[in-house]
Parts: C-alpha cells; sequence; structure tokens
C-alpha cells in the first residue's frame, strides 16, 4: 500500500493521471477503514485550495477538504448558510468531525449524510477538475449514482470546492435530524430546508430529505405545496402532512420501519422549515443569524 | 469524580475514599492489557466459523490452508481429543465435529506466523456442509416437530423449574384485581472495551500458562485443565490487567482459551488470539433474552398477595450460565415485596442463535423491567400512588421473603424514601414523567458450589516492612483492589500506600470462585480482613519476642512497654532470619455459615442482600415518541460503605449501563445472523445520552459484611429498568413491554399504528 500527501492541486491530479483503480483520494478518510483498503491512497487534506472558507463575489466557497468541525465553526457559513453548521454540528463524534470533510461527506454517497443533506437544500454546485486539467460544476446532488455509489469518478476526478449562494435579506436556511442516539449514530431521517420570505409568504423554496433515495431528494410535491403560502404553523402542518405522503421510504431491522421513517421525514420537514422562516425573518427585520 | 453531567449530594469522606494506583496506569495509557502481550516466537491463532446456523460437517479439507506459508498448525474437531464441556451443562465440544448449531460455531482453527497468515489460512480451509432446518424462536423451538439441537436434550428443554411457594391459586382466587402482560427483553452484550483475548504457553515442563483477564482465573484453570486432562499443578492464569468485565467475563471466552491453548500444546509456540469486535457479538455469551408471562394478584387496599410466572429464556445453541441466570432472573425479583405465594414455570430453551450467558445482575435486571412495570398497572387499577404501594409491600430488616431469605439488614423503605424525595416526586415539574423501581440482589452468593461458599486470602508482611494482599477475587475495573486495600489498611493500622492487592496469579492466590455473585467486598473483603487482622496478631507477637516486653501496635508502628519503637522491617527481617527464609503472613479463612437452603432452593442464598430504589425523571415528546431522561436518582442500602470513590464509580457506570439496556441496547436478529454485530449498530449509550445520576447511600452497618459493607456492583444495573419503563409510561400515558424502549415503539405505542416489520 501507498500514501502520498499531495501538496497541491497539481500534485494531486498527477497521481490521477494513470487512472488506476486501486488509487483513491482521501482527506479524513474516516470512512475508508469500514472498507476494503485500496492500494494507494492520495491525500489531499493538506491542499490549501482545497481547504479553505471563504467568500468570493458574493459566493461562500468551502474547499472540499475542509472539516465538519471547521465548518461547525465557522462564522462565515453560520450567518450566510445555517442549515450546513446545524448539519456539520451532528456528525458523527468530535473525533470525526474533526478529520472528516465536507467532499468526503458527499463523495462517499451516504444517502443520508447530514452535510450533504444540507449542501443539496442550500443549492450547492460542486467544483470538479478531471486529472487532464478540465474543470466543470456539478448540483450537489447529481454527484450520486446509486445507494452509497458516487457519480464521481474517484480515480480520474476530483471534487474541489463547494459553491453556495449565500442566504441574503429574507432568506434562512436548517437542518434537522432524528437519531436513535445523540451521537456516532446514521440518523434515522434527517430534513433541512432554504426558504425566502417576501411579506410573509414563502417567495421561494428548496426541501431537502433522507435517506428518501441513493440521493438526499428534493421533496419537489411539498415545495409545490407550500410555495406561495404564508410562513405560519398551518403550512408547516401541511408541509409535514405533503412530506410524509411524498416520499418513497425503506425500513431496515437495524433503523426503524417504513411508517415511522415516514412520518420522521414529515416531522422533520415541518421542524426544518420553522427554523428557516425563524431566521429568514431575523434576516430581514436586518440582523444575520 | 466525573464532574459537569453528573452531580451528587453525597460528601466524599476522605476517609474511605481511595483510588488505586492502577487507575492512574490506565488513564496514562501505562497499564499492560493482554493486547499488548508479545513473547518471542509467538503465532497467532484464528478461527473457522460455522456460516450456517444449522448444518452437518460433511468433510473438512485442511490441504491447502497447511500448505500456506507460514502456518503452523491446523485443527479441527477430528484431529483433538474431544471432551465435552461446559459451566453447568457440558454441552459443547472445544470445535464442532458433526454438527454445527450456530452461525459463529468454532470449526476449525488456525496457528500462523503473522495474524494475516492466519486469517488466510481459516479462509483457505474448506468445509462442506448439509443444511439442516434451524430454528431461532424458542416458542416454535419447543413445539412438536421443531429442529433439535442436541440429542441429549429433548423438546429443546436446556432447563427448567418449576417452583410453587404458598398456595398460588387461593391467593389469585382472594384478590380483588389481577394484573398481567408479557415483557420480552432481547439478549444484551456487556460490551465491555477490551475485546477478549489470550496468550498461551506450552512447555512440557511447567505445563500450560495462559494469560487472560478473566473474572474468575481460577474456574478457568480447573475447566480447561479438565477439557485437556491436564494435571491442575501444570495449569496456570495469569492476568493483564482487564477492559473491563461486567459479569459478561466471569469465565472470559472458554472456547477462546481452550482452542488457544491446544494450538500451543500443538506447535510449542506461544499462541496469541483475540476475538475482533464482531466475534465478541457473535461468541461473547450475551445475557439471555427472555419472554416474562406475569400475573400478579393483589387486594384492594393495595396488598400484594401473589404472582405467577411463565417465563422462557432463549438459551442460544450453548448453555454457559444460562440455566443459573434462569434462575435468578425467575425468582430474586421475588424478594422485594412480601409476596404471600408464588408459582413460577421457567423453561431454557435452544435455539440456533448466539451461545448465551451473564451480564452484570444475572437477569434480575430483566425481572425488575417486567414486575416493576406489573407493578405499577397494579397501582393504577387501584388508584394507588407508585410510592405508596411500594412502601407498603417492601421487605424490611428481620423479614424471611417468600424464597426463604433472611434479611439481616434491609433499608428499602428507607431507599424508596430518598429517591422519592430527590426525584420530587411529590412536587413534579410540568411536562415530566415520574417513575420508581425497588429491587433486591444477594450480597456475597454462597449458592454456586454447596461445598466452597467463601474465601480465603493471605496477608504478607515483606521485608522493606510493606504488605502483600495475595486473593484470587478480581479487580476488573469496579475498583476492588482499592476496597481491599482500604479493608486491609484498616485491619492492620497501617497507611493504604503500603499495601499491594495481588490478584492475578491463579499460582499465588488462593483460589477462588471469582468476581461474581457481589461477592467481591462482602466475602473476598471479609478474607482479606480476617488475613490483615492475623498478620496484625503476629506482627505484634514477633514484636514482643524482640524486645521481651509487651507492645501495641498502634499508628503504623510498634512500641513497646519502656517506649522502644520496633519497626516493621526490623519485625520482618527477624522472622525471616529466625526462619530462614519464611516472611509473616496472615490468613484469612471466612466461610459462611452454612447454607439453610432445601432442595427447592427455599432459603438462605447468600451472606447478605443489598437493596436499591431508583426513581428516573423522563420527558417524551409526543411528536416522535423520543424519549429524553433527565435524571436518575439511585438510593442503595449496600451497608456502610468502604470506598465513596469506587461505590460512586459503580453507580454512575451500572446507572449507564441499565439506561442502555432500558432504551438502547439488545441483539437483532435476522434468522440466526446476529444484524447487529458492531458498536455501530449495537448501540449503547454514548455520554450525551447518559442523564444526571444522583447517587445516594444510605448507610447502616451490616452484621455480616466486612466493617459493616455490602455489595454494590451488580444491584446498581437492576433498579434503572423499571423507574425508566414507568417513568415513560408515566408520561406517555402508553406502556412499551418489550425492550428496549425505543422512540419508535413509543410512537407506535401512542399512535395506535401496527408496526411494520
Amino acid at each position: 500500500m501507498s500514501y502520498r500527501i499531495a501538496k497541491n492541486l497539481d500534485s494531486a491530479l498527477e497521481a490521477l493521471k494513470e487512472k488506476d483503480p486501486a488509487t483513491r483520494i482521501v482527506a479524513g478518510a474516516t470512512d475508508l477503514f469500514l472498507q476494503e483498503m485500496p492500494a494507494r491512497l492520495v491525500d489531499v487534506s493538506s491542499i490549501e485550495e482545497l481547504t479553505a472558507i471563504e467568500e468570493i463575489d458574493n459566493r461562500l466557497v468551502i474547499g472540499a477538504a475542509a472539516t465538519h468541525a471547521r465548518a461547525a465553526a465557522s462564522e462565515l457559513i453560520k450567518g450566510r448558510a445555517a442549515a450546513l453548521v446545524e448539519a456539520c454540528l451532528q456528525v458523527g463524534s468530535p473525533q470525526v468531525r474533526n478529520i472528516g470533510t465536507l467532499g468526503g461527506n458527499v463523495v462517499n454517497a451516504a444517502p443520508a449524510a447530514d452535510a450533504a443533506v444540507a449542501l443539496v437544500a442550500l443549492g450547492a454546485k460542486a467544483v470538479l477538475v478531471d486529472s487532464s486539467g478540465v474543470w466543470r460544476e456539478e448540483a450537489v446532488a447529481r454527484l450520486y449514482s446509486s445507494y452509497n455509489c458516487s457519480a464521481l469518478d474517484g480515480c480520474t476526478e476530483l471534487l474541489v470546492r463547494f459553491l453556495i449562494e449565500p442566504c441574503g435579506q429574507g432568506e434562512g436556511s436548517a437542518f434537522r435530524r432524528f437519531a436513535a442516539r445523540k451521537a456516532l449514530a446514521l440518523p434515522l431521517a434527517n430534513a433541512a430546508a432554504r426558504l425566502k420570505l417576501e411579506n410573509g409568504m414563502i417567495a421561494s423554496l428548496s426541501l431537502v430529505a433522507a435517506p428518501v433515495g441513493p440521493a438526499p431528494t428534493r421533496l419537489i410535491g411539498t415545495e409545490a405545496a407550500i410555495l406561495g403560502k404564508p410562513a405560519g404553523e398551518e403550512t408547516w402542518l401541511l408541509a409535514a402532512e405533503t412530506a410524509a405522503e411524498e416520499v418513497e421510504v425503506r425500513g431496515s431491522l437495524l433503523r426503524c420501519s417504513a411508517a415511522y421513517r415516514r412520518h420522521l421525514v414529515g416531522i422533520l420537514t415541518a421542524d426544518a422549515l420553522r427554523a428557516a422562516a425563524r431566521r429568514a425573518a431575523v434576516s430581514q427585520s436586518g440582523s444575520l443569524t | 469524580m466525573p464532574t459537569g453531567i453528573v452531580e451528587s449530594p453525597v460528601k466524599i469522606d476522605p476517609r474511605v475514599a481511595f483510588q488505586s494506583p492502577e487507575v492512574w496506569a490506565k488513564v496514562t495509557g501505562k497499564a499492560i492489557y493482554g493486547g499488548d502481550l508479545m513473547l518471542p516466537g509467538m503465532l497467532y491463532g484464528r478461527i473457522l466459523r460455522s456460516p450456517h446456523p444449522h448444518a452437518r460437517i460433511k468433510k473438512i479439507d485442511i490441504k491447502q490452508a497447511s500448505g500456506l506459508a507460514g502456518v503452523r498448525a491446523v485443527l479441527t474437531g477430528s484431529s483433538i481429543v474431544q471432551k465435552p464441556y461446559g459451566i453447568v451443562i457440558d454441552d459443547e465440544l472445544p470445535l464442532a465435529e458433526a454438527v454445527v448449531r450456530y452461525i459463529g460455531d468454532e470449526v476449525a482453527a488456525v496457528a500462523a506466523v503473522s495474524y494475516e497468515q492466519a486469517a488466510e489460512a481459516a479462509r483457505l480451509i474448506r468445509v462442506e456442509y448439509e443444511e439442516l432446518p434451524a430454528v431461532f424462536d424458542p416458542a416454535e423451538a419447543l413445539k412438536k416437530g421443531a429442529p433439535q439441537l442436541h440429542a441429549k436434550f429433548p423438546g429443546n428443554i436446556a432447563w427448567e423449574r418449576h417452583l410453587e411457594r404458598g398456595n398460588c391459586d387461593q391467593a389469585f382466587r382472594e384478590a380483588d384485581i389481577v394484573v398481567e402482560n408479557t415483557f420480552t427483553v432481547p439478549p444484551i452484550h456487556s460490551t465491555y472495551l477490551e475485546p477478549t483475548v489470550c496468550l498461551a504457553v506450552s512447555d512440557p515442563y511447567n505445563g500450560l500458562i495462559l494469560h487472560t483477564a478473566v473474572q474468575s482465573p481460577d474456574q478457568v484453570r480447573t475447566i480447561v485443565a479438565r477439557v485437556l486432562d491436564l494435571p491442575l499443578s501444570k495449569v496456570r492464569v495469569i492476568g493483564p490487567v482487564m477492559g473491563g468485565g461486567f459479569g459478561g467475563r466471569v469465565y472470559g471466552n472458554l472456547k477462546l482459551y481452550i482452542i488457544a491453548s491446544l494450538l500451543a500444546i500443538r506447535t510449542g509456540r506461544p499462541i496469541k488470539m483475540q476475538l475482533t469486535r464482531e466475534e465478541e457479538f457473535l461468541v461473547g455469551r450475551p445475557l439471555i433474552g427472555a419472554e416474562l408471562k406475569l400475573r400478579m394478584a393483589v387486594r384492594s387496599d393495595g396488598t400484594i398477595l401473589a404472582r405467577e410466572a411463565d417465563i422462557i429464556t432463549d438459551n442460544g445453541a450453548y448453555s454457559a450460565q444460562a440455566p443459573w441466570v434462569s434462575k435468578t432472573l425467575s425468582e430474586r425479583n421475588d424478594s422485594v415485596y412480601q409476596f404471600k405465594a408464588i408459582k413460577t414455570k421457567v423453561r431454557l430453551v435452544y435455539t440456533n442463535k448466539v451461545p448465551t450467558g451473564q451480564y452484570r445482575a444475572y437477569g434480575n435486571q430483566a425481572a425488575n423491567f417486567a414486575t416493576e412495570s406489573l407493578l405499577d398497572m397494579a397501582a393504577a387499577k387501584l388508584g394507588f400512588d407508585p410510592l405508596e404501594i411500594r412502601l407498603k409491600n417492601c421487605v424490611r430488616a428481620g423479614d424471611v421473603t417468600v424464597h426463604g431469605l433472611q434479611l439481616k439488614s434491609c433499608a428499602l423503605a428507607d431507599c424508596l424514601k430518598a429517591a422519592a424525595a430527590e426525584i420530587g416526586w411529590h412536587n413534579r415539574k410540568e411536562g415530566r414523567g415520574y417513575g420508581i423501581s425497588a429491587a433486591i440482589h444477594s450480597s456475597g452468593s454462597v449458592v454456586f458450589d454447596k461445598n466452597f461458599r467463601g474465601a480465603a486470602a493471605l496477608a504478607r508482611l515483606e521485608l522493606d516492612g510493606r504488605v502483600s494482599i495475595f486473593s484470587g477475587e478480581q479487580d476488573y475495573g469496579q475498583g476492588a483492589h482499592a476496597t481491599f486495600t482500604l479493608i486491609a489498611a484498616r485491619a492492620l493500622g497501617i497507611p493504604a500506600e503500603l499495601i499491594t492487592i495481588h490478584t492475578r496469579d491463579t499460582l499465588a492466590s488462593p483460589f477462588s470462585i471469582g468476581a461474581l455473585g457481589m461477592r467481591q467486598t462482602t466475602i473476598g473483603g471479609n478474607a482479606i480482613r480476617l488475613a490483615a487482622e492475623q498478620l496484625r496478631e503476629k506482627i505484634v507477637q514477633t514484636a514482643a519476642d524482640m524486645v521481651n516486653e509487651p507492645v501495641i501496635f498502634e499508628g503504623g508502628s510498634v512500641k513497646s512497654a519502656s517506649g522502644q519503637v520496633i519497626e516493621l522491617p526490623a519485625i520482618a527481617f527477624r522472622y525471616y532470619s529466625l526462619t530462614s527464609g519464611l516472611t509473616l503472613v496472615g490468613e484469612g479463612k471466612y466461610v459462611p455459615a452454612e447454607s439453610a437452603y432445601d432442595k427447592s432452593g427455599y432459603g438462605n442464598i447468600a451472606v447478605t442482600y443489598s437493596f436499591a430504589a431508583h426513581a428516573a425523571e423522563v420527558e417524551v415528546d409526543k411528536l416522535t415518541g423520543e424519549i429524553i431522561v433527565h435524571r436518575i436518582v439511585a438510593a442503595h442500602d449496600s451497608g456502610r460503605i468502604i470506598n465513596h470513590l469506587a461505590a460512586l464509580g459503580q453507580v454512575y457506570g451500572g446507572v449507564t449501563q441499565g439506561l442502555g439496556m432500558s432504551c438502547f441496547e439488545g441483539y437483532l436478529f435476522e434468522g440466526g445472523r446476529v444484524a447487529n454485530a458492531s458498536l455501530a449498530d449495537y448501540r449503547i449509550p454514548t455520554s450525551l445520552d447518559v442523564p444526571a445520576i444522583v447517587p445516594l447511600f444510605i448507610e447502616q452497618d451490616d452484621p455480616e459484611g466486612p466493617y459493616g459493607a455490602k455489595g454494590l456492583g451488580e444491584i446498581v444495573q437492576i433498579p434503572v429498568l423499571g423507574a425508566i419503563a414507568n417513568a415513560i409510561a408515566d408520561t406517555a400515558g402508553v406502556r412499551v413491554t418489550d425492550l428496549p424502549i425505543t422512540a419508535e415503539k413509543v410512537f407506535l405505542a401512542l399512535s395506535g399504528w401496527e408496526c411494520e416489520a
């Protein structure tokens, strides 16, 4: 087994040139030990470009190798994409959050990875580069091919950063999860919301829940049902009902029954909406939270 | 002492608070555990396990495995001399010979120069199986025509007991109300942090040395010698530091020890074997799962009359201690209240699943969950306060219980009152649920062997004036060494720092039954007290002979009538010189009074009994069923507390494990396969899930225990279950009767939905 620490993007891409299926990009590597160990590992966690968290041209730019702990502690993200902070705070345990990265959370392709769910709700775009130096942007939701399978070809392509349009005035986001214990447990369900309020009405929104399919899944039906409605209890209850009806869920012996998961998706969706709307209202009144 | 999430009104008395130096070795990473042990030329052992829950072995081909580079031995059932063995029932073989009975059953073993090569060789063993019909549900296993596991046990019943005390039918006729329900408890693993590991060393002259951390090294030694047909003088067990046992490691993993020993004997090389975490779950002998059908007869004035029980315990494929555990599970809890009559039917049933055993309180936890839940149902039906019905019926000092236990000391009523007062029973917070539960447990059980009820210990004055204590009792993190140190220091009148406790070598220490049945402090502690007292007498005697005048031993030194000070090293040397090499040794033999229990088990079965009442304050989110346990008050009558530090630790840990059993843990099976054989999926509570725990000690002297002390280690877990279950039912208005009580189960009960599989 070889383990290379790439110092910069070029050297990481160099390692991908051979298109060797036994080569694997790692950053936190927290999920690696649960799988068969690849022969060649390329560690990208110390590449500056991949770890920066900044705001450029009114866009949040978050390096793919930024750890959950850093993202959770970032004032920049807190003020502009609160759902991501909430999600990052609930990943694994302090140890996992200290080394696990946002990019890994997405590329590992677990259907209900907390940070990924928040990223999709926030409308995050992933910026990728392949070994021949070709760059592309892709919606995070499109980086999943099937259950626990990323659409990203890890032997030829590298996830570099995420781009998020920050929540502006009248906008808010939030993330909620439900698990069998308070840490180190996969969620039975999670949900994230981003919405914009105009005159107390929902002017735009994005709702995501998981595990509902292979990828964090937009709740299109629920979004349509409450768009244009007033931000209030009646709407949140309608969202809970619609979301629970809309989703395709599976039950499992290790987590919970499908019926309970469906119910939880509804509850969490309403909770996330409620919190996002509160943030939107506060931001409208002037102060960012 | 933990701070922050836990709070304690217990004032730590520095005179009764001692931390063993071993604690520092552990937290600084310097303690030596089994996994740290290495010897030159050491080989690694691996076991090939059955992938089938029930199958006939048609053929085993070891050719490829034996030929692999680095492989030094491959053993199968037919290549070794096999002798059936067991702890209670001899229903196991070191390696399966004709039939495998569960997924994980040991089929072959390999020794190789590296762990990887051993694992690879195990993979290369080809086994041809003929699959047999399997049975996983004990109720199914009892049916006619069910697949049979052991020819010697037709009907799959490994052990059963039918017991009646008093006239149960008449009591039910006299009852004003009868409550009944069925409660289920899954198998529970002790989840000690350190997976079981052993290093077996064999040489033709010295015999076999087994390095392994186990709660009862002497019993392991006896069983291994018997199974391998070795003279007892040629088997020695030495324990490294143990990373937790919780009753799940009384015998460690006997099969691992036997296989490692066989490989060591075959190869003449040291053999190291360690279970993976997955193997711990597959073969680690969890506490038996149980189904308890209970009926309780109560009079309208709140008097509890009788209890009828039909209990099925799920043995898995082999027995370990399951018969004893089934007995305690079906019986001990009856002595919490003044029952007039009892009728119990308990059947231990073989199934094609993981073999089971014991965890912390011998199944008394499960009985507490069931009985205390049922008692609250009775109280609700009668409009009685749960606290009042318990105070009305609980046993008191001087009582003889329905099973004949003689309670020489008992502060259970005070425990109930203290727990209720501290939790705010009569001063409740809005939106919170409150539950209370009571427990009894043997402190110093004497029933394991009628002819071996007590313990012995040696106290040796070293030439430098320090004292070494030799005892067969075990410290596996519960603080026994610290407690023994305090007892010896008190008996000798010397500082604790001068005392070292040695317990982990069967060659050096007197035989002991081991750390089980809450016998460490009560029985083992008494032996150490007696040994130290005798050493003290011998010191005084020797010093008096030295100066030829009367002496007193006070404040750690010996003074003569004329004012001479005789230092301990001088006394030690004097005896050593006089005897040309012997040291002053005090022998302590604590032999409890002969037990009066009869054939039916009626009578006194322990030196004394410990009591506890726990109260819980919880909140339930009705939208999701989520359970938030806010506080648990643990009021204990463990007599006079010897070491407050250790006692607090026991309460914090035991309550946490009780919470785990109540709301988090339990084996999940898919057919015969353990579906959650990892710490990711077998969810024990994390530190964030643990509520505020408030320990209270109702301290009264017990006439039997050393310096008035009684045991605490097992009982701490028992009442948690009933308290939490009752608190959840109190606020949710619905009752979950199968453990663990999860958010989903509470929600389904609240919503009245049918549960999907």
